[in-house]
């Protein structure tokens, strides 16, 4: 009796997943430096009361947060799955091709331009990274085609190089600006959940939401091109197409939660190998629940961030590494038979 | 029926040429080995022969019809391959592995169907590999994994199987069990077998035709027993070979040392007639 995957063991997990995700939203939108009282929220306060406190609480300020996180999480989850697919290599996460530094650079020059307007309920700061992060990864792109049949380890070392190349120059831009423009762009690229409008975040949401069904839709496909470039063309598989949607919609959704949180990291690197560990490297799984997954994690990873240093705030960055790392290394110690690049 | 036809091929990697107008036929349901030593092009020629290269003249014929003229769906229903044995970077399972041959036959759900799930079962169990199938791949032997590639190109469902250098890093038991499992499937069937090898003795035993490459773009084509001549091998690997009988079928043992030494005196190549 085969343990493959089938379409009613698929629908039956990411239903549980998906029922897990909404618990830990509505759990984590209660949880803050305020107590939120469900009943006080939903409740009639009375006809006299202009303001309902924990309403506002709830909706205007936790809610979005939280759709946010969801947003993020999800879109640098899948993203990692998808890159480390394509460039087969486990170390691969969604900045792997120099997205961040393009971002970065993108930010800084929206910082130092001095910009002052807003496109579609976004700051210059989240355009430009969005446009920074995209440039960034179809000059990548256009590099690694031009080296050839090859042109993964070729896409990794233009990635490498442009990565640094642009890093460079944001060293040097903060070299020149202004202490306090250089302080609000490493806060920036730092990665942090601020409070958005509902308009960015469905507008977010539906973008995302649009990338990850584009990545879903060629999953199958994903997981013969794991196996080789040569291999999966012998099994029928348009390399080339499926290579170009995936590096696309990948790039795509990363450039989007880039310009929504800056830059956060190991939710792209840990989570697909986390639900690789329990689940199996089967795309068709391992995609949505990694999607779902990371939506989980940096909902919990932030509301930790709001909470551990209240009133203060901690980067959530600073806990998807120092809660999320320890996590993983049990997973990976546990099921270190199923890891197929530890070989035996 | 031919099922390949090479017309007039050459190929080459920056200026040198590898392949020089090589020209020859594969009948349907035969066997047939591709050798020759290192640089001679036997893989650039089957990856020619599957569409992972592209010519620079001449033409390949699959089926009768230009090879350029099939998608990679199309080509993957009549071409399978076999690639020197590796370990894939993320952990599948055998039946996973095996069942990504049915990748071009699952619905618009991306999910297989029934039929699907026996072909592959029948592939495992060909290859005597169903007894593993919920294991991963990377804790498997060499030898093990390589029937598993075996077992997926089986139920990729193709007439042709390209094979390249199925045993090489194989013990000798296990060589002679993947070309045991390559004769079945062209016995029993029916699939037409192209495989690169180095190894003359088991192209020997097994092979129906074999064409023999030589590094500056000459070959020989024809049966086993005419090509690999004590003269061709000599002449082609540049070693001098002891040529033994086992019954009908012939065997080449290669003398190195043996040979310099002076305590073996081989037969003198331009003298031996194939029989």
């Amino acid at each position: 009796m085969d343990k493959s995957l089938t379409a009613k063991k698929l629908i039956v997990t990411v239903t549980l997943a998906l029922t897990l995700l909404v618990v830990v939203m509505f759990l984590c939108s209660l949880m803050g430096t305020e107590r939120v009282s469900l009943r006080k929220v939903f409740g009639s306060t009375g006809p006299q009361e202009l303001v309902n406190p924990d309403y506002e609480i709830f909706v205007s300020v936790r809610l979005p947060r939280i759709i946010l996180a969801v947003i993020v999480g999800a879109a640098l989850a899948c993203a990692g799955v998808v890159f480390q697919a394509i460039l087969r290599n486990p170390l691969a996460d969604p900045y792997i091709l120099g997205i961040s530094s393009g971002a970065g650079l993108g930010a800084i020059i929206a910082v130092l331009s001095g910009l002052n307007w807003v496109f579609w309920g976004r700051s210059p700061i989240a355009v430009f990274a969005f446009a920074g992060a995209m440039g960034t990864i179809w000059l990548v792109w256009f590099i690694g085609r031009l080296t050839g049949k090859s042109h993964i380890t070729g896409l990794l070392l233009a990635g490498v190089v442009v990565n640094a190349f642009f890093s460079a120059v944001i060293m040097f831009l903060t070299s020149v600006a202004k202490s306090e423009q250089v302080h609000s762009t490493i806060f920036w690229l730092m990665g942090n959940m601020a409070e958005e409008d509902f308009f960015v975040l469905w507008l977010s949401a539906g973008a995302v939401a649009a990338g990850i069904l584009a990545l879903f839709y060629i999953s199958p496909q994903l997981n013969v091109i794991s196996f080789g470039q040569d291999d999966a063309r012998n099994m029928g598989v348009n390399v080339t197409a499926i290579q170009t949607i995936a590096f696309a919609a990948a790039a795509f959704i990363t450039a989007v939660a880039v310009s929504l949180s800056g830059l956060i990291g190991f939710v792209g690197l840990i989570v697909p190998h986390g639900v690789r560990l329990v689940f199996g490297p089967d795309h068709r799984q391992l995609l949505p629940l990694s999607g779902i997954v990371g939506a989980i994690f940096l909902v919990a990873a932030d509301t930790l961030a709001r909470i551990i240093v209240a009133p203060a705030q901690l980067p959530v960055g600073v806990v998807t590494a120092i809660v999320g790392g320890p996590f993983f290394l049990v997973l990976l110690v546990k099921h270190t038979h199923k890891v197929g690049w530890l070989g035996k | 029926m031919n099922v390949i036809e090479v017309s007039n091929l050459s190929f080459g990697y920056s200026k040198s040429p590898v392949l020089d107008d090589l020209s020859f036929e594969v009948e349907s349901g035969s066997f047939l080995a591709i050798a020759g030593p290192n640089g001679a092009g036997k893989s650039t020629l089957l990856n020619l022969l599957c569409a992972v290269l592209k010519s620079k003249s001449g033409t390949i014929r699959i089926d009768g019809s230009p090879i350029k003229s099939y998608g990679p769906k199309t080509l993957a229903k009549k071409v399978a391959v076999v690639r020197q044995e590796f370990v894939p970077v993320f952990g599948f399972s055998v039946f996973d592995t095996v069942m990504m041959a049915r990748t071009t036959y699952f619905g618009q759900m991306g999910f297989e169907s029934r039929a699907d799930r026996k072909i592959v079962n029948e592939a495992l169990e060909a290859t005597d590999t169903a007894q593993f199938s919920s294991r991963l791949l990377g804790n498997l032997s060499g030898g093990e994994r390589q029937r598993v590639f075996i077992a997926r190109a089986l139920a990729q469902n193709t007439a042709i199987l390209l094979l390249d250098e199925p045993t090489s890093f194989l013990d000798l038991k296990h060589q002679v069990g993947i070309y045991d499992l390559l004769k079945a499937a062209q016995l029993e069937k029916g699939k037409t077998i192209v495989a690169v090898t180095h190894d003359v003795n088991l192209a020997a035993q097994y092979a129906d035709v074999v064409l023999l490459l030589e590094v500056r773009s000459n070959y020989h084509h024809g049966e086993a027993k005419e090509v690999f001549s004590t003269k061709h091998i000599e002449k082609v690997f540049g070693v001098r070979t002891f040529t033994g009988r086992v019954g009908r079928e012939k065997f080449f043992l290669p003398l190195g040392r043996l040979a310099k030494d002076g305590q073996i005196t081989p037969p003198n190549p331009s003298s031996e007639q194939p029989k």
